[in-house]
């Protein structure tokens, strides 16, 4: 299990729904930061996905290794959860 | 007579007798064949266990239970014999499953699993297909002030749930015909089906421009609910003139200081859409373009600067921050390619109109089948259709001709 788990979402993104259903069945615990209500934020979520898009799904592991997956891409969420 | 040993009744003359017979040794099951041209008795015996129906072949097996006429499936059924590379890899086997989970796949396993049809869907995108990532829809029956897009989908997904759908997160990437099976190649295994249902819906189209690809995600997007938060206090083009096009375009009009609409050729939209859309051009807050061909999206860096247009003949660039594409659909049918599965030239499924493909016992509904109205509402239609289509199917009933 990683250590933490931050999802940049926006109210309407369907995707950013699929990566907290996803995680919620997994039983790995998130923050999520919604840029709708933090839009202060979004510097951030640029800069650590370098797309203008969301969700960004920002996995840190134990060694404080991170992995950045922009959208919902379960070919690279799943593993990096898994670790 | 050996008491644990199979009776098989049958004829020269019987082909059926021949490939019940042939089963049996295949699988090495003993069994005792009796000839009923040959053996009188023999017949007579036969004729006192099923009340006279005299048919071949007639099977009695060791625990006294008669079949006749058993198909190789109900055979192998009773004697609990499957191919073996079913058995070693104990391939999970379900009535239905559904390859999609948008609104036609969804209302479809309403209708399934309401009648307690095993369905299983698989869904590699998002839970709701496009309808989930449309802002709103208004034209979906039943909701009078329209609906959000992720509600509508979201509701779709409890009422299935409720009924004991199961959605799969992961993708379908072949389907193969195996007689009564279908075998689904899966990121999941593999996995059998008695029917199949695909309803994998269809995906915004690209523009094929230079900096399309380059700048993806960084300035050129295909989802305004995912992506136009990014744009607010900015300007923008939307390319496109369709339903989609102008409804997203004034979706977008909550974050942006300008859109620049560009338009092949003239606006196809709804009436209502094109009201709609009015009010922000007499506010300024959208620029139409007709008969405008996007050329090409420039960049400095990472960022998208400005898009390259011909307007009427005329070559010019429109500074903007980025580039929301709506231009039509295209048919998520990329696994389908290497199927028997027939499509049509721009790659949406043909089905009869009992919404069977070309191959027996696999249905399409939704945008993905050939002749779709791309509206949620067919969409949902489609699927209940199909629904009912696949449990005739299931119940043995024939099914007409292929075109």
């Amino acid at each position: 299990m990683p250590k933490n788990v931050t999802i940049f979402t926006t109210n309407t993104c369907g995707y950013c729904q699929m990566v907290k259903k996803y995680l919620g069945a997994k039983g790995v615990a998130y923050e999520e930061v919604n840029l709708d209500e933090h839009p202060d934020r979004q510097a951030e979520a640029i800069s650590l996905s370098g797309a203008m898009t969301v969700p960004v799904t920002v996995v840190t592991q134990h060694d404080d290794s991170q992995d950045v997956i922009v959208g919902y891409n379960l070919a690279k969420l799943a593993p990096a959860v898994a670790k | 007579m050996n008491k644990n040993l199979i009776l098989v009744y049958g004829a020269e003359w019987c082909a059926d007798c021949h490939r019940a017979k042939a089963l049996l040794d295949q699988y090495d099951v003993k069994y005792e064949y009796i000839d009923i041209d040959a053996n009188a008795a023999g017949k007579e015996a036969m004729l006192a266990l099923v009340d006279g129906r005299n048919t071949i072949p007639t099977i009695v097996f060791a625990d006294g239970t008669v079949m006749q006429e058993p198909s190789n499936d109900e055979l192998l059924t009773k004697l609990s014999l499957r191919p073996s590379t079913d058995a070693e890899t104990a391939i999970p086997q379900h009535d239905i499953i559904i390859v999609g989970a948008g609104p036609s796949a969804l209302t479809a396993a309403i209708y399934t699993t309401r009648e307690d049809i095993d369905t299983l869907m698989f869904e590699r995108g998002v839970v709701g297909g496009l309808a989930a990532v449309t802002d709103k829809i208004d034209n979906y029956p039943g909701f009078p002030n329209g609906v959000e897009g992720l509600k509508l989908a979201d509701d779709l997904r409890l009422q299935a749930e409720r009924f004991g759908a199961v959605i799969e997160l992961g993708e379908v990437t072949a389907i193969h015909d195996e007689g009564k099976l279908k075998r689904l190649e899966t990121t999941s295994g593999d996995m059998l089906a008695k029917a199949v249902l695909i309803a994998t819906g269809s995906d915004y189209k690209k523009i094929g421009a230079p900096g399309e690809l380059e700048f993806y995600a960084r300035g050129v997007h295909y989802c305004a609910t995912c992506d136009g938060a990014f744009y607010r206090d900015k300007r923008i083009a939307v390319v496109g003139g369709g339903n989609s096009a102008i409804q997203e375009a004034v979706f977008l009009t909550r974050f942006t200081t300008h859109i620049d609409l560009l338009v092949r050729s003239t606006i196809k939209a709804s009436d209502v859409l094109q009201r709609d859309l009015q009010k922000y051009v007499d506010e300024g807050k959208i620029t139409i373009h007709l008969n405008t061909s996007t050329d090409e999206i420039k960049g400095e860096g990472t960022m998208v600067s400005s898009v390259t247009i011909t307007e009427n003949g005329n070559k010019k660039d429109l500074e903007v921050d980025g580039v929301f594409v709506f231009v039509g659909l295209e048919p998520n049918s990329q696994f389908l390619e290497t199927t028997m599965i027939k499509l049509d030239d721009i790659g949406f499924v043909l089905t009869d109109s009992h919404m069977m493909t070309s191959m027996p016992g696999v249905f399409a509904a939704g945008d993905i089948r050939s002749g779709a109205t791309m509206q949620i509402a067919s969409a949902a239609g489609e699927g209940a259709t199909a629904a009912l289509k696949i449990r005739e199917y299931l119940e043995g009933q024939p099914h007409p001709v292929q075109n």
